[in-house]
């Protein structure tokens, strides 16, 4: 009996996550984060600039690989430089790998040559599971108006292979690049791979 | 060092053992140790086994299956074989599923492991050891996630016997190994508001059910709450935006648990028992394949054979009853022989990996360049301008000679009904071949065999009760009348074949396949004429020449030297001009996709010119004023797909919908990219307007 308690629990929690899932095409939920430097930011302060939602673990391999590599700093450089807003997120709960205090977050965004406009503690993971964000490193694009136009994976090859970038196509580049020509995405939902985002329990 | 090593290796490949484990170390912790294992002692040439890569976990820890779920990353096996040696695909025992905080589940094995995959190995085989080495990648996630890697070899000595080794571990993965055959109880998918549901009836009223998807790039699929059995059934929900089809592994758990991998193309019936299942569609297939058969003969393309075989029912009806059976058996065997060369011929092309499809044959201009001269022969000796003399008459007795010469023409008649009949794909033959053609040498020889018995069964009928036969008229003078008129049918055929040709190779092709088929009519009259018993030796000798003359400049210099120059200069044909009133666009995949990419409506006719069926669907239902306004009104872009020549684009999606020839109807409704309609091959005008949406 209990067992099928549980079972039916887990299933409205599935129906109701899925139905909370943030849409591509749809508004992208709203949300307040403060930055490691104490600056808050809510996401409709950025309406008229496309905005770069990074979910971030410097501990997870999958990371390791897309900054290790300079891939995600050189992605960042570019797009900062054509008025992308940048927030990279850091949703792992205190204690978990990943989570770092400001002062510790500021040092390792210089440490590793980051180009992101600013990175946003989540330590309670509201706004991780607000987006349905599970991995490290996953990607949302918001477009000018507000809307979410991508979400998911940063590239096509699934790896913590940093010699994978090359043969893979960036997502994200080919989204931002559509969105700044003013064109649809015409690859807006993919699937992500990463490192589960280490949330409370 | 190296000397204990060498001789623990040794004492390894003398019990032809896995190699020792290559370790993952991690702050002084093993987190997985990797061997490799091979499930017989030693290699024996073209005799396959399995190799196992061997994963153990700490405890505690958790590495990926092939989906891994929201995160992690499927383990890779980096087979690393010999030359020659041939690698199966990778088998995955059933995953468990872990959840982590966030709502984030992973599908993944704890403690361990095998990951397994059949080796073939060459049939020739040099050296007395093979050795296997893999480079396995993997991640291990506990709390946090470490990437990890190994370097195998096994060594195995070649042998031309084998016996078990490692059967205990195998033994025990294998019982976890996804079964591939059809699950032995009932799956219904259907499609809802938040991707798939897929019902499971006809189980055993104890456990639950699961389903782990496999993933799918551009459809996060979400997960499947695990269904408690209730009334021998379970309805398990698979979230996924826009339900594109999914396959995945349906697992039933009752105190052990059992795998099958499914796809969200396939419905069970719960009725099926397990084994019946496959025989028994096996089965649907045959009696499909015997209808279509039948129905062949009722097909256009069949329909000049069909007059000339009536007109030998009528003039075997003066002979003896056990002749005409004989007569009926003799065409029958035709169509047998036919149906079954076929079937060897594509057997032998399939193992040699070729694309062989329907009605291929039409797709070679000498192919149709042969049977217009065996149908324009034909009609030559049905105008009476020869007589067919056999080889055995000059030896036998007139009357007997005369039954023998009878039935190896009911014999030959046999085979040309079936060679006609090939083009025209009638609607139930259509599915029974797409089955036939995925399937091993077996089933295709007994598909053709079930299709030709279904094409000959209403002739042995008739000859087997020729009372029936006795509605039929008279024989008489009038019968040669007759015998000449039956020549027209052919030549209209042969009209048709010629219209292949010139659309396949150009005008010039035709002219030089007509001055072949003059000298050969020329050969034909010599021999008519002059080579019958009442011929002077002289007369014979002059014919003779003339025959071989005629034969050499037609099948020599036309056909062989003209002929084939034509051919090779046709410029490329424009593949869909337009001839008719439809604005047909021409089918490309890219064009097909970015269509539908764009949101159109598309339709997309399979067709050839060699194809009645088609073109006999395009006249009276397709290319028709009501559907081109139709079509025209609701934004749809009609989209042909020319298999006049071979086309391997259009023949891979035809496979794609398990097709292997036209014709073949499609329509993708707006929004609607991976889930067309599929038209049936015979349309009407009705049925087209219903399909998209109109009505008639």
């Amino acid at each position: 009996m209990k067992s099928i308690t549980t079972f039916a629990a887990v299933f409205a929690a599935t129906i109701i996550t899925a139905l909370a899932a943030p849409q591509v095409g749809q508004p992208a939920p709203e949300f307040t984060l403060t930055d490691s430097n104490g600056k808050s930011h809510k996401l409709s302060d950025f309406k008229g600039k496309i905005v770069v939602l990074e979910w971030l673990n410097h501990g997870c391999p999958f990371v390791v690989k897309h900054y290790g590599s300079g891939n995600m700093q050189k992605l960042q450089k570019e797009y900062t430089g054509k008025d992308v807003v940048w927030l990279s997120i850091v949703s792992s709960a205190p204690g978990k790998q990943g989570h770092m205090s400001a002062a510790d977050t500021n040092k390792t965004k210089e440490e590793k040559g980051s180009a992101a406009t600013a990175v946003l503690i989540d330590e309670d993971g509201t706004v991780g599971k607000l987006y349905d964000a599970k991995v490290t490193p996953e990607l949302y694009v918001v477009d000018r108006e507000g809307t979410l136009i991508y979400a998911g994976a940063i590239d096509s090859v699934k790896s913590t292979d940093a010699a994978d970038i090359d043969g893979a196509k960036n997502y994200v580049k080919q989204a931002l690049d559509e969105a700044l020509e003013g064109k649809p995405v015409s690859e807006g939902t993919t699937t992500a791979y990463g490192c589960g985002i280490k949330y409370a329990d | 060092m190296s000397v204990t090593k060498n001789i623990f290796a040794l004492i390894l490949f003398l019990a032809a053992f896995a190699q020792p484990g290559e370790a993952q170390l991690y702050q002084g912790r093993k987190l997985v140790e990797a061997s490799l294992f091979a499930d017989t002692t030693s290699v024996v040439p073209g005799k396959p086994f399995r190799l196992g890569l061997h994963l153990k976990i700490a405890p505690g820890w958790h590495v990926y299956w092939k989906n891994p779920g929201d995160s992690g990353i499927a383990t890779e096996p980096g087979w690393d074989l010999p030359e020659n040696f041939k690698v199966g695909s990778l088998q995955w025992p059933l995953p468990k599923r872990i959840a982590e905080p966030g709502n984030i589940e992973v599908y993944a094995y704890k403690n361990e492991t095998l990951l397994v995959a059949e080796v073939v190995p060459p049939q020739n085989l040099d050296g007395e050891s093979v050795t296997f080495r893999a480079k396995p990648k993997w991640l291990v996630c506990e709390q946090i996630c470490i990437p990890g890697a190994a370097e195998l070899e096994l060594t195995l000595p070649v042998s031309s016997d084998a016996a078990p080794s490692s059967a205990a571990l195998f033994a025990k993965f294998a019982a976890e190994l996804p079964s591939t055959s059809p699950p032995p109880f009932g799956l219904a998918w259907t499609r809802t508001a938040t991707g798939w549901n897929l019902s499971v009836t006809g189980v055993e009223d104890a456990g639950r059910a699961d389903f782990y998807p496999y993933a799918n790039d551009t459809a996060p699929i979400g997960h499947t709450a695990p269904v408690q059995i209730a009334e021998g059934a379970a309805d398990l929900a698979v979230p996924v935006e826009k339900s594109p089809p999914i396959s995945g592994v349906v697992v039933l758990e009752n105190g052990e648990r059992r795998g099958w991998i499914i796809s969200s193309e396939q419905n069970i019936s719960p009725q099926a028992a397990p084994a019946q299942t496959a025989a028994s569609g096996l089965l649907r297939y045959l009696l499909l394949g015997l209808i279509g058969g039948f129905i062949l003969n009722l097909m256009p393309c069949v329909l000049p054979v069909i007059s000339l075989k009536i007109f030998g029912f009528m003039r075997q009806a003066g002979d003896s009853r056990g002749q005409i059976l004989k007569h009926g058996l003799a065409f029958a065997a035709g169509i047998f022989v036919w149906f079954l060369g076929l079937a060897a011929v594509i057997v032998a092309l399939k193992s040699a990996g070729n694309e062989v499809t329907w009605a291929f044959q039409f797709q070679n201009p000498w192919f149709n360049f042969a049977i217009g001269a065996v149908v324009f022969v034909f009609a030559l000796n049905l105008f009476g301008v020869f007589e067919i003399v056999l080889p055995g008459r000059a030896s036998q007795g007139i009357a007997e000679a005369g039954s023998h010469g009878g039935l190896t023409g009911s014999f030959a008649q046999g085979v040309l009904a079936t060679l006609l009949a090939t083009p025209c794909t009638a609607p139930f033959l259509g599915t029974a071949l797409g089955f036939a053609f995925s399937q091993s040498a077996l089933v295709i020889f007994a598909m053709f065999a079930a299709v030709a018995a279904g094409m000959a069964l209403p002739y042995v009928l008739l000859s087997a009760q020729p009372g029936w036969m006795k509605f039929l008229p008279k024989p008489g003078a009038w019968m040669e009348r007759l015998k000449q008129f039956m020549g027209f049918p052919l030549i209209a055929t042969l009209l048709w074949l010629l219209y292949v040709i010139g659309q396949q190779r150009g005008t010039d092709a035709v002219i030089w396949a007509s001055a072949a088929y003059l000298f050969l009519g020329l050969a034909a009259w010599l021999y008519g004429a002059f080579l019958g018993p009442l011929s002077h030796v002289r007369a014979k000798t002059l014919a003779t020449a003339g025959i071989i003359l005629s034969l050499l400049l037609g099948l020599g210099y036309f056909a062989g030297n003209l002929f084939a120059r034509a051919a090779a200069t046709l410029p490329e044909k424009s593949a869909a001009p337009p001839r008719d009133g439809m604005p047909w666009v021409p089918y490309s995949e890219a064009e097909l996709q970015r269509l539908l990419g764009e949101g159109k409506s598309v339709f997309l006719d399979f067709t050839a010119d060699w194809c009645i069926t088609c073109k006999f669907n395009m006249r009276t239902a397709i290319d028709t004023a009501a559907v081109r306004a139709a079509f025209e009104k609701l934004g749809i872009v009609p989209m042909l797909a020319d298999w006049t020549n071979s086309n391997p684009e259009i023949t891979k999606k035809l496979a794609q919908f398990d097709r292997v020839g036209v014709p073949f109807y499609l329509f993708y409704p707006p929004g609607r990219a991976d889930d067309p309609v599929v038209l049936p091959e015979l349309l009407t005008e009705q049925i087209v307007l219903r399909t998209i949406g109109v009505k008639p």
